[in-house]
This record gives C-alpha cells, sequence and structure tokens, in this order.
C-alpha cells in the first residue's frame, strides 16, 4: 500500500468521529500555540532588547553618581561626593582606555517658540556627545566646544520638538526660550524614535555649562565612558574607580554601569524564559500525547472487529500497524498545524498592537512545533498501534 | 471443472485445535485429515460447537492449529511468515462472514475494494472492479450505497463481491445464508453454484441442508472429527 492510501484510511477514520477528534487533538493544538505564540514574543522582546542596546554601543560605560549596592544593603554613604567637569577632565587626561568620553546634565524646562509650547526633557551635552551616543545632528550643526566653554545659548532640538514647535517653519536661527532663558537654534537631530522606552526626538539638547547654569546645578547626571573596546571594560573600569576615588577622598561615591553587563543580564533573563517555555511546551505536548494515546486505544478497542476484517482480508501486522500510527500521527500533526497557525495569529495580533515589539513568528520555531507534533503523534501511537496489529484475526472478528 | 489428477490444493493432517481456559482444556478439533482439491465445492456440516468454524478459520489461514500439518499447495503453512500469510489471505482465499462484517464507514464499493487496497491496486481501478463485481452480485445499482442502506441479503452479496476483489482461487464461507430469508439465502446459494462453474474452489459451513445439497462433496463434523465424506452423486441443479 502506499502512503497515500494508509492517509486516506486514516481521514476516513477520523472523518467518521469529528468531535472527537478535534478533541483529542486540543492538547496539541494549546501546546504548539503556546510554544509559537510565546517564542515569537520572546523572540521580539529580545531582538528589540538587544538592537535597543546594540545601537547604544556594548562598549559604553556610563558612570553615575552614588553607589548602589549590589550586594545586600552596604554601608552608609558618609558624603556623596557630586560627579563633575572636573572629574571628567580628570578621566581625559589619566583613563587611557577611554578614548571618548561625554558629560551629561538631564533637566526638564518648557520649550516656548511664539505662542506654542512643550515640556521637554533638556539634555546638556559636550561635543563628544554625538560620536560616544552616535546619534547625530541632521540640519544645521551640533554643540561645539566652544558652544561648551563659552556657555552659549545654543540648542540643538529633536524632530518632535521641531514638528510640535515651528510645524513646517525652518527652526534653524530662531530664537526658542527654554525656561526664561533665550536660545538659538542652531541644529536639527536625525530622526531616530524610540529607544529604550526614552523618545530621543523629543529632547534638545544645549551646551554642558549652559545648563548647569540656567538649571543651577553643580553636579553632572551621568558620564557617558566610550571604552577603547568591549574587552578592555574591565580594565578601564579600573582606571576610572583610581582616578575618581583618589579624587573623592578615598570613597566609591559612584556606579558604573556597562552596556554589556545590561545587554547580559537580559540575555539571561530571556534565556531562562525560553526554558520555562520549553518545559511548557514539553509538558503540553506530553498531555497531548497521552491524550492521543487514549484515544487511539479507545479507537482500537472500538474497531476491533475491523481489524480482524482487514487482516482477514489480506492486511499484514505492517498494514494494521502503519494504519494507526498513521492515525494518530495525521490527529497531533494536524492539531500542529492548527496550534501554528493559532500561535503565530496571535502572536502578529501582539504586533499589531503592540508594533514597536518585532514579533517574528521564526521558521525554525514552527519547524520545531510541527516535527515535535509528529513526534508526539507517532511516539504516543506505538503502542495502541502494535496491540491494534498483534489482535487475533478470528478473535478480533468475534469481539462485540 | 474438478482436477482429480493434480496434487491437492489443501492438505490437512492430523490437524487438532486445543483451547485451554484457566485449568480447562477444550479439544474442539480432534486430528483432521483432509484434501482439497482445485475447483472443489465443499460444504461442511456439523451440529452447533462440533468444531466447523475452528477448521474453516485453521483452512482459511485466520487462525493456525494446535498440531499437525496443513500444506497449502504442497508448502507448510506454519512455516509461513505474517506477510506471506496475508499475501495468502488477500490474493489466494476470499471469506465471506455469517454476519457480513462490512465497513458502516464505506460504500458498497468502497467495501468490495477493500481488498484490492491492500493487493495494491489503484484507486480508480479499484472501484471500476468492485463496480463489475457487484453487477456481477446484482448489485449494479447499489454501488454508492452505505451498508445500512441495504438489506442482509443484498449485504451478503456485497460480502461476497468483496470476497472475489481479487479473484480468489478459494472461498470460505461460514453460515452465510445464516442471518438470511430462506429466498434471500437461495439466491446466495445459486451464486455459488456459478461461481463453483467458474472454477472458483468453495469450502462452505453450514446447517441449511439446501447449502448441503448444492456441494459437490459434504463432510460431517462431531465433536472435533470427521465422521462422514462422502460425494453428492445428485446435485442440485442450480
Ligand atoms: N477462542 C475459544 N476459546 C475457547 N473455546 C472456543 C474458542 N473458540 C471456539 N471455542 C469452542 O470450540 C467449540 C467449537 O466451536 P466452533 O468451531 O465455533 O463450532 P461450530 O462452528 O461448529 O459451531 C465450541 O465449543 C466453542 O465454544
Ligand atoms: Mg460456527
Amino acid at each position: 500500500m502506499t502512503p497515500y492510501e494508509y492517509l486516506r484510511i486514516a481521514f476516513d477514520a477520523l472523518a467518521a468521529n469529528k468531535i472527537r477528534a478535534a478533541l483529542t487533538m486540543l492538547g496539541v493544538i494549546i501546546g504548539v500555540a503556546s510554544v509559537i505564540m510565546l517564542v515569537a514574543i520572546g523572540e521580539g522582546a529580545r531582538t528589540y532588547i538587544r538592537t535597543e542596546l546594540m545601537g547604544i554601543g556594548t562598549n559604553l560605560l556610563i558612570i553615575v553618581p552614588g553607589k548602589t549596592e549590589t550586594t545586600g544593603m552596604g554601608r552608609i554613604p558618609s558624603g556623596i561626593q557630586k560627579l563633575t567637569l572636573g572629574d571628567m577632565r580628570a578621566l581625559e587626561k589619566r583613563a587611557t582606555l577611554i578614548p571618548a568620553m561625554t558629560a551629561v546634565v538631564v533637566s526638564n524646562a518648557p520649550v516656548k517658540y511664539g505662542n506654542r509650547m512643550r515640556n521637554v526633557e533638556i539634555i546638556g551635552v559636550d561635543q563628544n556627545f554625538e560620536a560616544v551616543r552616535n546619534l547625530h545632528v541632521e540640519i544645521g550643526s551640533f554643540v561645539t566646544k566652544a558652544d561648551v566653554d563659552a556657555r552659549r545659548r545654543v540648542a540643538v532640538i529633536g524632530r518632535t520638538v521641531r514638528a510640535e514647535l515651528f510645524g513646517e517653519a525652518n527652526p534653524l536661527g530662531r530664537m526658542v526660550k527654554i525656561g526664561e532663558t533665550k536660545f538659538r537654534v542652531i541644529g536639527i537631530m536625525e530622526k531616530k524614535g524610540v529607544t529604550l522606552g526614552m523618545d530621543i526626538d523629543d529632547h534638545v539638547f544645549i551646551p554642558v555649562e549652559t545648563a548647569q547654569e540656567i538649571f543651577d546645578q553643580e553636579g553632572l547626571t551621568n558620564i557617558i565612558t566610550q571604552v577603547i573596546n568591549e574587552k578592555e571594560i574591565e580594565r578601564a573600569k579600573q582606571q576610572i574607580r583610581a582616578v575618581l576615588m583618589e579624587r573623592h577622598a578615598g570613597e566609591e561615591d559612584f556606579t558604573m554601569v556597562s552596556q554589556q553587563a545590561m545587554l547580559s543580564t537580559m540575555q539571561t533573563i530571556l534565556t531562562t524564559f525560553t526554558y520555562v517555555l520549553g518545559g511548557i511546551a514539553s509538558i503540553s505536548l506530553l498531555v497531548g500525547g497521552i491524550g492521543i494515546m487514549n484515544i487511539m486505544l479507545v479507537s482500537v478497542r472500538e474497531r476491533t472487529r475491523e481489524i480482524g476484517l482487514r487482516k482477514a482480508i489480506g492486511a499484514s501486522q505492517r498494514d494494521i500497524l502503519l494504519q494507526f500510527v498513521i492515525e494518530s500521527v495525521t490527529l497531533s500533526v494536524a492539531g500542529g498545524v492548527i496550534g501554528i497557525a493559532f500561535g503565530a495569529g496571535v502572536a502578529y495580533g501582539v504586533k499589531a498592537a503592540f508594533p514597536v515589539i518585532p514579533v517574528d513568528v521564526s521558521a525554525w520555531s514552527v519547524l520545531t512545533a510541527f516535527s515535535f507534533a509528529f513526534m508526539v503523534g507517532a511516539f504516543f501511537g506505538i503502542y495502541p498501534a502494535m496491540k491494534a496489529s498483534r489482535l487475533n484475526p478470528i478473535e478480533a472478528l468475534r469481539y462485540e | 471443472m474438478m482436477d482429480t489428477t493434480a496434487a491437492p490444493l489443501i492438505q490437512l493432517e492430523s490437524v487438532t485445535k486445543v483451547y485451554t481456559t484457566g485449568a480447562i482444556r477444550y479439544e474442539v478439533l480432534k486430528g483432521i485429515d483432509l484434501a482439497v482439491r482445485r475447483g472443489e465445492y465443499l460444504a461442511l456440516t456439523g451440529a452447533s460447537g462440533s468444531g466447523k468454524s475452528t477448521l474453516l478459520n485453521i483452512l482459511g489461514c485466520l487462525d493456525v492449529p494446535t498440531s499437525g500439518h496443513y500444506r497449502l499447495a504442497g508448502e507448510e503453512v506454519s512455516r509461513k511468515t505474517d506477510l506471506e500469510l496475508a499475501h495468502i489471505r488477500n490474493r489466494l482465499f476470499g471469506f465471506v462472514f455469517q454476519s457480513f462484517n462490512l465497513l458502516s464507514r464505506y460504500t458498497a464499493e468502497e467495501n468490495v475494494a477493500l481488498p484490492m487496497t491492500y493487493g495494491g491496486l489503484g484507486r480508480r481501478e479499484r472501484l471500476e472492479k468492485s463496480r463489475r463485481l457487484l453487477a456481477r452480485v446484482g448489485l449494479g445499482d447499489f454501488t454508492r450505497h452505505y451498508p445500512t442502506e441495504l438489506s442482509g441479503g443484498m449485504q451478503q452479496r456485497v460480502a461476497i463481491a468483496r470476497a472475489l476483489a481479487n479473484d480468489p482461487a478459494v472461498l470460505f464461507a461460514d453460515e452465510p445464508t445464516g442471518n438470511l430469508d430462506s429466498k434471500t439465502g437461495m439466491e446466495i446459494i445459486t451464486l455459488f453454484g456459478q461461481l463453483n462453474t467458474e472454477g472458483v474452489t468453495l469450502i462452505v459451513v453450514t446447517h441449511d441442508t439446501r447449502v448441503a445439497s448444492h456441494a459437490r462433496r459434504v463432510l460431517s463434523l462431531s465433536d472435533g472429527r470427521i465422521i462422514k465424506d462422502e460425494q453428492n452423486t445428485v446435485v442440485e441443479s442450480t
């Protein structure tokens, strides 16, 4: 008999009991659908976080004031010192593994142009910010060293700010009010969109010392440093620690956050997530498989006479075995296909609802789900099929 | 028709069949010697429980003897593999049961086509042939009917058509008229007569005396032994 013939018999048998077939498939459908769905969303989240962090650069090391203890409560800080431009100058001189760094002051203020106003995050930066953060000006120019040193009142605005305040008008050379201070617009940033939950386009950049002056801040919000390469991050940390502790009276009152560390933490979380998913998937497929085995055993019992008859008219043990294995594989694979379709549907629904998460049903997850469904059918179908194939034809025909 | 010179197609030698249920042994067949040649029309008669069905099942390779020899066309059946036996049941033998044993989810033509499926014939050829066979048993107009839509006599004729699907050399029938009224039973008997005329070897278990009277040879079983083996001199014409 050709494989097609077995398949036909399987379909006929399953079609004769549609509701039962559907209920039996449910276990596999739920298992496969949840895997497809969650893997797609998980992968989407992973890709999202990775590209976000990669966009910032994996060799970045951010220094923030204050000590975040990672072990226990730690000691009570004795006189936290601010992170200052002086600290940065010292690092520029002595931290040889850090070729580039930029000082950042972050604050909030209303920005006004004519009668339009918008509350935006104002970022005080220096001339290195563009290169270190990989964010670039598109029209006009960025903040220069001279702007910083002379504490000029110049501003580079993001796309959203531009659209909100100026509409179609050209902002270059115009005066905007940040708080109560007038600034001249010298540049417009390229469109960047949302990264790490921050809308880069909704920012205004001004010289760092100007920011300190108008917001009356001595310290810096953070210093973003760019380590020579990823491998040197640990040594770069040592250099920073040495320089800053010397300047801070031996106190380590600052924290260094590497993108590397964030990335690997995220990866660990997502890997755990994937294992948990795998566990859920295996359990639901196992349950689905047991359901299939159960129904196949019932089916073999119910069709005892049919099996006897088939043997009497020339079916071999192999024919009967294949017939029932193919029937159970048909069940599980059909469940798998429905599950894949269903899971993918939900995943793409999530994508439609949350476009920032790049949900994608990957070929490998479909393939894996499909082959697992197939294997579940084959594995759990074998025992009932063997039982069927070994029936004595006469006893089977006599079965009531 | 009957070839008396050739070696017998079927040969049994001191065949026994013992069933053990718990501690009790039932010796259902107690040493059967039997030779059947090609083209014979044999009726197996005897009281209920005398072992007729058991013997027929062994002859049809659906069951195996407890001891003794069964040679089919000179070859020892006990040495055959499951695949060889399946092939014999499929190609060489046809089986008709008292309770028809049609599969209810298949139409008449699909039921008849079943043995051809295992015989490896394509679907279209199978259905063509099963329609021819159904026409031959007088059911040319019922090919697409399901068994439940047919009368008992019609169902048995479908079963006969199915038994003939792969042009078997031997047709086995166990009480084929047992579930039918006498008129439809007679139709089946007539059909058997025709088949035998066409060269099919027939072995029919029956306690219907009319069936027996149409056979050329009548065997009587009693308590697991053959007590009579006679040639019918006057065969009822069909
Ligand atoms: N599987 C079995 N187990 C035990 N006893 C059986 C079995 N099959 C048949 N028998 C017994 O064997 C005897 C002969 O049965 P059977 O060949 O069906 O007789 P017949 O067809 O002549 O009525 C009966 O007594 C029956 O109960
Ligand atoms: Mg009987």
